[in-house]
């Protein structure tokens, strides 16, 4: 099932196209275009940045996560589609438990996601080479224990929303509602977290709301696996308890919900 | 023979006014191929999805292949295999990965699977191309290989809903055949649904009429077609004579009408009549030119059971009925 989902993400050529242009465009737009850093003075930049010694950095781990958010926001469409097609009723009369329909899905998304997160990384330090761009700067000394403890991260990121969009999907009949749902929960998510602008720039309120999204969770987790001296919003530890929580507790919402929603009425 | 399928009093009731099927009651032998005629709307589908697990019945008992469909629903899954009316393959997949990943579904085994899933190909006749994608695929072999996905796990009854909708009738013949080849071989019980009345005559050994939901006929075709009236057979005879009287007193006789030479003679069995007609009419001298036999169509059945012929039912509410069940359908 879930080598399926794989098999219909590779053999569509424009997705490909499509997972490595995206990721430029918003690396490039977002990073270089709104350099924040410039207008603070030099030496206050990595302290203000969470230990990064540029926005383009700070920025780009970020975006590491709202890319793993972005691939796990459409992981339910396929279900949307299947059931359009009945494919869906033929998973519903086979034998098996009804919780593997959501978790096939939910495990061929968290690949996808390692897959494209690994490829925006790449760019973002080629991005050093190419001249009048900033790259992404990593800590000296920079481990291969970093960076499994970063994809350990991104991992729990993208289980946790991959569920929470297949759960929605299975409770959404079309898909335009899916759509609907998917773009209300997308940009709050996205903006109202510590991915892309540091949370000492927000107001109160949305601060309060951005240090307990998940996706502030594993933006900070990933940068204190990648800078040095970094000023975390939370530990470490609380950071990754948190995600691996949300984690199990969205995937048993899925298997939860399938079992309900799947069987017969 | 043993009943394989026992329905008793099956109710589904989708909303206020739309009962899909109500209070139906039937059994399924085993090996045989058993029929669900009737208009769309009718209440087929249905009673297939109730019977595969994919709806739960508002009232009443059915049991599977010995498994109670109310709470031994992966047991009955097991041992059926379904082909749906709408097509479920997988476009973006090949024909034999599609077949894959019905094995793994089933948790057949994969030296099994694979051994069987080439015979399957071969025996559909989609071995060439198997390896294309499914959406290169005609509607023909997207439903031929809905029926060889169907059997990958060794069903023990095998449900076809509607399996020649929309196919032209090269391909009708060849899925027939196929049905048939499957009884004789493998013994499998096969329930179809179809709202073609040649199919259901040449293809069931049972067939059930249902009609705005409830069963109105069960019986062989036969049976169904003799209970309308008998044969009818068309003799003519050279000569003025008149030969009624004679051919009255054949035996299965019913009844004789006379036009000049031709006669029209109703029978209880019409082979069987022939030859008694033709010695009674000799024995007095007559000269037969001419003899013909027709008989009664399951449309005619299907007339004398509903009040009304299936393209009448089509039309009369049936459609309203079909779209009510499958938005309702659409919901879950």
């Amino acid at each position: 099932m879930t080598a399926r989902e794989l098999k219909h993400w590779y053999r569509v050529k424009i997705q490909i196209f499509m997972t490595l242009i995206q990721p430029i465009v918003w690396l490039g737009l977002f990073g270089q275009a709104f350099n924040i850093g410039a207008l603070l003075p030099p030496q206050t930049v990595p302290m203000f940045f969470s230990g990064a010694p540029d926005y383009f950095s700070f920025m780009a781990i970020g975006m590491l996560a709202v890319n793993a958010l972005f691939t796990c926001m459409f992981s339910g469409m396929s279900i949307v589609w299947d059931r359009r097609f009945g494919f869906l009723n033929k998973l519903k009369v086979a034998p098996i438990p009804r919780g593997v329909v959501p978790i096939s899905r939910i495990l061929a998304t968290v690949v996808r996601s390692t897959i494209q997160v690994s490829i925006v990384l790449a760019i973002a330090l080629a991005f050093q080479y190419i001249p009048g761009l900033t790259g992404l700067t990593l800590k000296e000394g920079f481990g291969i224990v970093d960076l499994a403890g970063m994809f350990a991260v991104l991992f729990l990121l993208s289980t946790a929303f991959a569920s929470l969009f297949t759960t929605i999907a299975l409770a959404v009949e079309n898909q335009e509602t899916l759509f609907g749902v998917i773009n209300l929960l997308n940009l709050p998510l996205m903006f109202a977290s510590a991915a892309l602008f540091p949370t000492a720039m927000m107001p109160d309120w949305l601060r309060a709301v951005a240090d307990y999204n998940p996706l502030t969770w594993a933006a900070d987790a990933m940068r204190q696996f990648a800078f040095i001296d970094t000023i975390p919003i939370h530990s470490l530890a609380f950071d990754v308890l948190g995600l691996l929580a949300v984690a199990i507790l969205l995937m048993g919402a899925s298997v939860v919900v399938s079992r309900k929603l799947l069987s017969n009425r | 023979m043993s009943a394989i399928v026992a329905v008793e009093n099956l109710v589904k009731r989708f909303s206020e006014d739309v009962l899909a099927v109500d209070n139906i009651s039937f059994t399924v032998d085993e090996g045989e191929v058993f029929g669900f005629l009737g208009p769309n709307g009718a209440g087929k589908s249905t009673t297939i999805n109730m019977l595969t697990t994919l709806l739960k019945p508002t009232s009443g008992k059915a049991i599977v292949a010995g498994f109670d469909l109310a709470h031994q629903q992966d047991e009955v899954r097991k041992v059926i295999g379904l082909v749906p009316q709408d097509l479920t393959v997988d476009d973006e997949l090949s024909g034999r990965e599609n077949m894959y990943l019905q094995a793994d579904l089933y948790g057949v085994d994969r030296d099994r699977a694979k051994r069987d899933i080439e015979d399957l190909l071969h025996v559909v006749n989609l071995e060439e191309a198997a390896d294309r994608r499914v959406k290169t695929y005609s509607g023909g072999m997207r439903k031929r290989l809905e029926l060889a996905e169907g059997l990958i796990h060794h069903p023990r009854i095998l449900f076809l809903d509607e399996p020649t909708l929309g196919l032209d009738i090269q391909t009708r013949v060849a899925i027939w055949d196929y049905i048939k080849d499957l009884k004789a071989k493998h013994n499998i019980t096969v329930f179809l649904t179809t709202h073609y009345l040649e199919e259901a005559d040449g293809l069931c050994d049972r067939i059930a009429i249902i009609d705005r939901g409830k069963i109105v006929a069960l019986d062989t075709p036969t049976a169904l077609k003799r209970s309308v009236g008998g044969d009818v057979i068309d003799l003519i005879v050279d000569g003025t004579a008149d030969f009624s009287e004679a051919i009255r007193q054949a035996d299965g006789v019913l009844d004789v009408k006379r036009e000049d030479m031709a006669y029209r003679i109703k029978a209880v069995k019409g082979e069987g009549s022939i030859p008694k007609v033709l010695q009674a009419v000799s024995s007095q001298g007559g000269n037969v030119t001419s003899v013909s036999l027709s008989r009664p169509s399951l449309d005619q059945a299907f007339l004398e059971y509903t009040g009304r012929s299936m393209r009448d039912a089509e039309q009369s509410g049936g459609f309203d009925r079909a779209a009510a069940a499958r938005a309702s359908k659409r919901r879950r």
